[in-house]
């Protein structure tokens, strides 16, 4: 079940934003001294350039057509992450965003991983007046973990939650890990022993971030990591249900089927007729005692009633 | 007589971006001060009664919290102590492991150092602060409209979240409530649950009914993007994405001429641009009372970027004057371009239109 | 304007049709009406106009449905847009954006529509739906049926020539439902749009109708005008079974028209009604009482000194505006609400069903739910035969988000019952339901009364208070205003009666069966 199909040149597309991601996070352990001007410009300037690279990923999945349903649930799920994500940043490092992110990206694929790690995190910054040169690289993290969850074997039961835990906990340092990486460059005083140095070997370099990673965010991270896992381990089930019976009912990619008289040339009207659909006398004669799949919503309750006796009463 | 209306979010985020801009050139707290006062000047008068405009002042929070983390930093790992320092107190310092080498804990702590800290943490504060700014300022909503046609669903799907979270949170408080109703309440993980899943489901129930309410509005009708543009599109863009991939392993790696990488990184984004330009006939729509762009726009992003300007060519003034030096320590000079500079920034809050009084949108 | 050809709708997986060799058609500017049961497919049939069925809900449609000559089968339904209007039984649930001129132009935006244009469509249906007051306001401050007005507007804007409404306020209250109908009405005769309305407060809207659809729920759809549907319909409003009893012709549709039928009905009636209108089963026992009971939100007084005593056995119908404490009334007898003084006690417990019924329910199947109710306080299976007494069939296995509206409420009410409360509060239980699940829901609280438990429902619905109630409270501003037996009350005022009486005042009569106990 994948809720965004995925064209192929998305992929293709997705491929060298992970590469230009990859630079855009790194930078500070390949780049040689000089250049970049200053420890300032190069964060600003890859922050532009995810920027770009994430419109042109989003446009290229979209190309694929987003139908209405799908953007449908994009924009409830990135509402509910929205809101979810003031109740973490309070409290030391209770993390909300991931745990819905990875078990929607589990249910509703990778393409709608990505799509609403960016639209949960563009949400989340217009509600609470959060924009600004961060918030590419967030949205980029985000749509990473939400991309990553649609991408995990296949697996059922305990182990599905298992595994989901397991990455919801990784992904949650992984996401602060590079999350401080992109402001440590410049946000730290250059003259402090653990600041981003111009021209340091990578090993040296690394050494440094990993000092002020510990000192600064390591137990942040870790109440994310553990907060994750531990939302997906209690709830994980409960909340995949919910999803995977949103799935079922919104029936992304339906096919509709036209068959019958009508839809042709009065002319083939008359021998087509009787060929399909419902119209066979034999049909009309079956009962129906199983319930009919779910449909749309607005019609919902016409199936509970196809069960003969069940109304009330 | 001057009608009240919401100012082009676009205009106060080049006013707010220039400002930053001008701001990241100077370390001279005289000036980074003046632009604080400048920002909370404008913010004071011109933002709107609505929930987005409050985010200000925690923007201010944080910027006080960059200052102090920066001075902390400075104080712990300290480096590059010269003679000249004025030695404050010393901090016990602690050995570490010879792998090590180059990072330092404690030691002493120089009142050089210790104001260089507070002085940087200053700048960048004043950074964020305009963004804070921007933010408080600019219609988050009016914002989105400026999305590009190739990114509508974006924009929607942003529109869609920003008016569900709303009843999200008046769900909860509803389930919550009944909650109570229930024999044998539930607590810690389980209450988690008797909220939660009933305000999920309404909210993945709802999604269902949205998608076919917007289906019927006509959402996603398809503009005049023929397989041709769309192909051609899909080039742009995948060829303007290698471009900046050629422009950053050129960053990257010290072999690549820079030209080589400066080509990369200047064809990708005019490919990507294109690409985006020419993706967004994909769709067709009109907007519904489109923001005006008249004067109070361009004088209100034009102050915003004489500031930046000024500031940048350092001509007129002595450029020195913008980073003063801590050795030997003095008070800081104020030079005089740059405060007009920055003061004529502050004209924004008299050139852009009252934002419309109780509006929500 | 709308034909259907040899329609049938089949959705995946299901092994019989919905909609079965459908052929009808309606001409412009008219107003048809789609009546019957809940889960028929009135919905379904509504949703092929402008090919939501099949095109958004999967499945298989036979035959041809075109609007203005267009076949939903050649075009999606956002190509429908421009022609053809549609609005949905939740208005919340179907708004895009999040103030009240923004989601006007919303779909015009979409159909690239000049600047201009939007604008002064904008102002127009604004007027027209008499929203010019609340052009800035946000879409969740309104009530109700300014919301559902909103949607209609929003419909409206891109100047569809049909409109197609599903059950526009059965999400509502009387007062928001009044409006919506109001409005729609107008829209027909002002502006000649053709409007298909799937309703059931047929009541206020059969005296409009040009054309009925009945919906019988073996798949079929017969069309005519309403008296002649009506006169076979199962679902119809008191009135038609009144006038059906009667023999009148041609049978009337509304108060007005009955009244002049009814002149010699009132002289063979005996002045006062032979038999009560329900049986009642109270005992005098008191079950609850509750003293000066207050209730404040903020700086609201929503419930002011309220004494009332509940009696074992009886039926209680609360009744009284929005906002007139009702609900909060409920909460503070309940306990679970807040009261800011006044004492209450209860000889048993007391049990509430509130007003949105799933909001209690979080276990992912019937038969969970049910045996978690059965963990908190009773033994295994009761829940279960509670809930086969007041609702038969419904599987364990079943989702309980799947279940009907009328379903959802038996099993809350089971749930709650499980505890056995002596006292069985429900708020506004009748919003949603049709005919055919108020009266089975009516039936429930005639079995939990003759249990000997006391059962109140707070509701606005008139009808069903006259069908159910032993006696009547009225609040107004969290004051008890009047308070008495059922007839007493419901005959006092013309306009606060039901149907029967409207036409047969001044005589007592309120439901149909003391009619029938006289003729025979």
């Amino acid at each position: 079940m994948t809720a965004v199909k995925v064209p192929k040149r998305a992929i293709a597309a997705i491929a060298m934003a992970s590469f230009l991601g990859f630079a855009a996070f790194f930078w500070p352990f390949g780049v040689p001294a000089g250049s970049v001007d200053s420890a300032q410009t190069a964060p600003l300037l890859f922050g532009m350039l995810l920027l770009i690279v994430l419109a042109v990923v989003f446009a290229e999945i979209a190309d694929g057509r987003i139908d209405a349903k799908a953007l449908a649930m994009l924009g409830v799920l990135s509402a509910i992450n929205a809101a979810l994500r003031p109740l973490g940043a309070g409290t030391a490092g209770i993390e909300t965003v991931f745990f819905v992110l990875v078990l929607a990206g589990r249910v509703f694929g990778p393409g709608f991983g990505f799509t609403l790690g960016c639209t949960s995190l563009f949400a989340s910054a217009l509600l609470t007046g959060g924009i600004g040169p961060w918030m590419p690289y967030q949205m980029f993290g985000c749509a990473w973990v939400g991309m990553l969850a649609g991408l995990l074997p296949k697996a059922k039961g305990k182990k599905e939650i298992v595994m989901l835990a397991a990455y919801a906990a990784f992904s949650g340092y992984l996401f602060g890990f590079l999350m401080n990486l992109s402001f440590w460059p410049f946000s730290v005083d250059p003259n402090s022993s653990v600041a981003y140095e111009p021209g340091l070997p990578p090993l040296e370099q690394l050494q440094r971030y990993l000092v002020f990673f510990s000192v600064t965010s390591l137990g942040w991270d870790t109440g994310r990591a553990v907060t994750s896992a531990i939302l997906v381990a209690l709830a994980g089930p409960a909340v995949l249900g919910a999803f995977r019976r949103a799935a079922r009912r919104a029936r992304f990619q339906a096919k509709p089927v036209f068959t019958g008289a009508g839809n042709r040339p009065p002319a083939q009207r008359e021998d087509s007729g009787d060929l399909e659909g419902g119209q066979s006398p034999l049909r009309q004669a079956q009962r129906d005692d199983a319930p009919p799949a779910d449909a749309g919503d607005g019609l919902q309750h016409e199936r509970a009633h196809d069960h003969p006796k069940a109304e009330q009463g | 007589m001057r009608l009240d209306r919401a100012l082009h979010p676009v205009a106060w985020w080049l006013w707010a971006i220039a400002l930053a801009t001008a701001a990241s050139q100077t370390s001279n707290p005289l000036l980074l001060l003046l632009i604080f006062a400048v920002l909370g000047l404008v913010v004071t008068a011109r933002r709107a009664n609505a929930p987005w405009a409050r985010a200000f002042h925690y923007y201010l929070i944080m910027a006080l919290i960059i200052i102090a983390i920066r001075v902390v930093f400075r104080s712990v790992f300290a480096t590059g102590i010269t003679a000249d320092d004025h030695i404050l107190f010393t901090l016990p310092q602690v050995r570490l492991p010879e792998w090590y080498a180059g990072i330092q804990i404690g030691g002493p702590v120089s009142l050089q150092a210790t104001l260089s800290a507070v002085i940087d943490g200053m700048r960048l504060a004043c950074l964020l602060c305009c963004i804070g700014a921007a933010n408080s300022l600019a219609n988050p909503k009016r914002a989105l409209r400026v999305l590009p046609g190739a990114l509508y669903e974006l924009g929607v799907a942003v529109t869609v979240a920003l008016s569900v979270a709303p009843q999200l949170v008046e769900s909860v408080q509803r389930v919550a409530r009944a909650r109570k109703l229930r024999a044998g309440r539930r607590r810690g993980l389980r209450a988690f649950r008797s909220i939660a899943l009933p305000v999920l489901h309404d909210a993945l129930d709802r999604s269902l009914k949205l998608a076919a309410a917007m289906d019927s509005r006509g959402y996603g009708r398809t503009g005049a993007a023929t397989p041709r543009s769309r192909r051609l599109t899909g080039a742009l863009m995948l060829a303007g994405m290698a471009g900046l991939c050629v422009g950053a392993y050129g960053l990257l790696d010290p072999s690549v001429p820079r030209a080589a990488g400066i080509t990369g990184f200047a064809a990708g984004i005019a490919c990507s641009a294109a690409g985006l330009a020419l993706g967004s006939r994909r769709v067709s729509r009109t907007q519904y009372r489109p923001d005006p762009w008249r004067w109070p726009e361009w004088t209100v992003a034009g102050c915003g970027v004489v500031t930046a300007v000024v500031l940048s060519l350092g001509l007129g003034y002595d450029p020195a004057a913008l980073n003063p030096v801590l050795y030997p320590l003095q008070w800081p000079d104020l030079p005089l371009l740059p405060t007009v500079a920055i003061l004529l920034a502050g004209a924004a809050a008299f050139a852009s239109p009252p934002p419309p009084a109780g509006a929500r949108a | 304007m709308i034909e259907f050809a040899d329609v049938s709708v089949t959705y995946e997986e299901a092994s019989q049709p919905v909609l079965r060799d459908v052929s009808l058609s309606i001409p412009e500017g008219e107003l048809c009406l789609v009546i019957g049961p809940t889960g028929t497919g009135k919905s379904t049939l509504l949703g092929t106009i402008n090919g939501l069925v099949p095109h958004f809900t999967g499945g298989t449609l036979a035959g041809r449905v075109s609007v203005d000559g267009q076949s939903t089968a050649d075009h999606p339904p956002r190509e429908f847009a421009g022609l053809v209007g549609v609005v949905g039984q939740d208005p919340v649930a179907g708004f895009v954006t999040d103030t009240v001129e923004e989601e006007l132009a919303y779909g015009m935006e979409q159909l690239a529509i000049a600047p201009s244009v939007m604008r002064t469509r904008v102002e127009e249906t604004l007027d027209l739906l008499g929203l010019a007051d609340l052009r800035h306001r946000g879409l969740h401050e309104l009530s109700g049926g300014q919301q559902q007005r909103v949607a209609i507007g929003a419909a409206l804007t891109a100047h569809p020539r049909v409109l197609v409404l599903d059950e526009p306020t059965s999400a509502l209250d009387p007062t928001g439902a009044e409006d919506v109908l109001a409005a729609i009405t107008r829209l027909v005769h002002d502006l000649g749009v053709t409007v298909v309305l799937a309703e059931h407060r047929l009541e206020r809207v059969i005296p409009y109708a040009d054309r009925v659809l009945y919906v019988a729920g073996d798949g079929t759809v017969e069309s005519g005008t309403p008296a002649r549907i009506l006169a076979l319909s199962r679902v119809a409003p008191p009135l038609v079974h009144l006038g059906r009893l009667a023999g009148w012709e041609p049978l009337p549709l509304s108060v007005r028209d009955a009244r002049r039928h009814a002149g010699s009905l009132r002289e063979t009636l005996p002045p006062q009604p032979p038999v009560p209108h329900r049986r009642s089963h109270a005992t005098g026992v008191t079950a609850l009482t509750a003293q000066g009971i207050v209730v404040r939100h903020g700086a609201v007084y929503a419930v002011r000194g309220v004494d009332v005593s509940l009696y074992a056995g009886q039926v209680t119908a609360l009744m009284g505006r929005n906002g007139s404490g009702k609900s909060s009334l409920l909460w503070a007898l309940h306990g679970a609400g807040p009261r800011s003084a006044g004492k209450v006690d209860a000889a048993e417990k007391v049990g509430l069903v509130p007003q949105t019924a799933t909001d209690l329910l979080y276990l992912d199947t019937v038969g969970a739910e049910l045996s978690q109710a059965d963990r908190d306080g009773a033994a295994t299976g009761t829940a279960r035969s509670i809930l086969d007494s007041l609702a038969a069939g419904i599987p364990d296995s079943a989702h309980p988000r799947d279940l009907s509206a009328g379903q959802q409420l038996a099993l809350v009410l089971a749930i709650q019952l499980t505890v056995t409360p002596g006292v069985v509060l429900l708020d506004e239980p009748t919003r949603g339901l049709d005919y055919d699940a108020k009266a089975a829901l009516a039936r429930t609280l005639d079995q939990l009364a003759s249990q000997g438990r006391s059962v109140v429902v707070a509701t606005h619905d008139v009808e069903f208070a006259a069908t159910v109630a032993d006696r009547v409270v009225v609040l107004a501003e969290g004051e008890i205003v009047a308070d008495g037996p059922a007839p007493e009350v419901l005959t006092a005022s013309p306009s606060f009666a039901p149907q029967i009486t409207k036409v047969l005042a001044p005589l007592p009569y309120l439901t149909l069966g003391q009619i029938q106990a006289v003729t025979g």
